[in-house]
């Protein structure tokens, strides 16, 4: 016999699938800010903010919600060499593949931009920029001289390196968006409307605010890590509702179990 | 999920582990509340001693020095015997104080007693004399005088060098004294004789008959009287 614990950890199963979404009052708040951004006649924008923040699927949201407005695309993984690159940007400035046999020629594709000035405007959003080099950078940069192609460049901000303080980031991004983690509020409201979506109503009001604040400490807010824990928690909470059930309330889930996610994810330590 | 066993045993730990400093918090608080509650005892029974002592009652023989010698039966005996030597000191310092008081170098009410000194102050004069035993006491409370700047102190200053004849300080602690109150009768009539007894009579005279124009105080025309007829 399945679970009940079962649908709630597939839930929390990572991922940037646009059905994922969920709105909070800060994701519709960044939402609005990069489409405010996008509206005016900047070359770049730089998204920004730490892994699990919620950038590839504001940018996947963003994709879908203007991809009949605007001639919009998303560059999910960045391609694994400049050729490969400028392949994708061939298509997507074209609309035809790049014959065999052939590369494509970074001056003739800056001259291809110019022509197409005041005819179309392109929006490419770039995820997980801080994988270019710095080379790739600065043709991206002047393809977005162009005025032909805006991009929007998504970055991990990291504890070591403030990548918007590098070079080719510091004179060129027009316009920076900053995601953060959430408050407890925010995801408290994240973990109940993941669960309602899926019809997990039961399970939702077995996590008490109690219970939340703990989640929080230990994820700080930080949306992934959320996703980890939860998808733990009731992956343990399967365990002993199909081996142990006296070892589980089904009103509320127990703090031990929540504190035993924590230490197999290692947030908190013996 | 195939580790569950290790997570518990893992989770029983952190338990441990985040209970420790409670354990060690309570441990601390039970030590505190031991002294506190053995500190407590012992006053206790110096309490019930000294009220004995002052009911004219041989406590020695008394069932509440047993049942407490009882209590600390290896040092009972060592413990009754020291308790005679703080009983026996405290009462010396009762005696000791009562000496002091009747040795207090305050002005000279004779002349004086018109001017009514509060309860109060007569108090805050008496626990100052306990320090006037020594040589020091009145440099202590002029000291004190510096940080507080306490009117109480200053007039005691100004009456004990008048008393003591020590004119010159008299008359700057009563100066100090008027700063701090110029309704303050005594402060005034302190620095007016000390300025006689200075041989600065015009001064003095001349600022007790502006004194009298605006108060017209019966104690200050009868002061007056004195210095002009030199019965001061």
């Amino acid at each position: 016999m399945k679970s009940r614990y079962e649908a709630a950890k597939n839930v929390f199963i990572d991922s940037i699938d646009i059905d994922d979404y969920i709105e909070l009052t800060s994701s519709v708040t960044a939402f609005q800010q990069l489409q405010h951004s996008m509206e005016k006649p900047l070359k770049m924008i730089l998204l920004f903010g730490r892994p699990g923040t919620g950038k590839s699927i504001l940018l996947n949201r963003i994709q879908e919600k203007l991809k009949h407005q605007k001639e919009i695309y998303y560059f999910d993984t960045p391609a694994p060499t400049e050729k490969e690159f400028f392949q994708k940007l061939f298509k997507v400035l074209t609309q035809k593949d790049l014959p065999r046999n052939t590369e494509v020629n970074f001056s003739s594709l800056i001259d291809f931009c110019k022509n197409l000035r005041g005819t179309r405007e392109i929006i490419i959003l770039l995820d997980e920029a801080q994988m270019y080099d710095a080379d790739m950078m600065e043709k991206i940069r002047l393809l977005s001289d162009t005025r032909v192609v805006k991009f929007v460049v998504s970055l991990h901000k990291t504890e070591d390196e403030d990548l918007i303080a590098k070079e080719h980031f510091q004179s060129r991004i027009w316009e920076v968006i900053e995601l953060k983690n959430a408050t407890k509020e925010d995801q408290t409201a994240y973990i109940h409307k993941k669960l309602l979506k899926k019809n997990l109503f039961e399970i939702a009001n077995s996590i008490k605010a109690k219970d939340m604040k703990l989640i929080h400490k230990f994820t700080k807010g930080n949306y992934r890590e959320c996703n980890k824990l939860m998808f733990t928690m009731f992956e343990i909470c399967e365990y002993y509702d199909t081996h142990e059930p006296a070892k589980i309330n089904y009103s509320h889930i127990p703090k031990k179990i929540i504190e035993m996610a924590a230490l197999k994810l290692g947030y908190v330590h013996v | 999920m195939y580790d569950i066993k290790p997570l518990e045993e893992n989770w029983k730990r952190y338990q441990n582990k985040k209970k420790k400093p409670y354990y060690f918090a309570l441990l601390v608080i039970i030590f505190v509340l031991t002294l506190f509650f053995l500190f407590n005892k012992e006053n206790e029974f110096f309490d019930a001693y000294m009220n004995k002592l002052d009911n004219g009652v041989d406590i020695s023989n008394s069932e509440s020095i047993h049942l407490v010698s009882d209590t600390l039966i290896n040092e009972g005996l060592i413990r009754l015997e020291t308790l005679h030597v703080p009983v026996k000191n405290s009462l010396e310092v009762v005696d000791k104080l009562n000496e002091i008081l009747v040795d207090i170098p305050v002005l000279d009410l004779k002349q004086e007693s018109h001017i009514q000194v509060d309860d109060k102050n007569r108090e805050k004069v008496h626990l100052d004399i306990i320090e006037t035993s020594s040589v020091t006491a009145y440099e202590d409370v002029e000291k004190r005088f510096v940080q507080s700047n306490d009117i109480d102190d200053a007039l005691f200053l100004a009456r004990s060098y008048y008393k003591k004849e020590n004119y010159k300080k008299s008359e700057s602690w009563a100066y100090e004294v008027n700063k701090l109150d110029t309704n303050l009768e005594e402060g005034l009539f302190i620095f007016i004789k000390s300025k006689v007894k200075l041989g600065r009579k015009n001064d003095a005279l001349s600022i007790l008959s502006n004194y009298l124009e605006k108060s017209n105080s019966d104690e200050a025309k009868k002061l007056l009287y004195k210095i002009e007829n030199n019965k001061l």
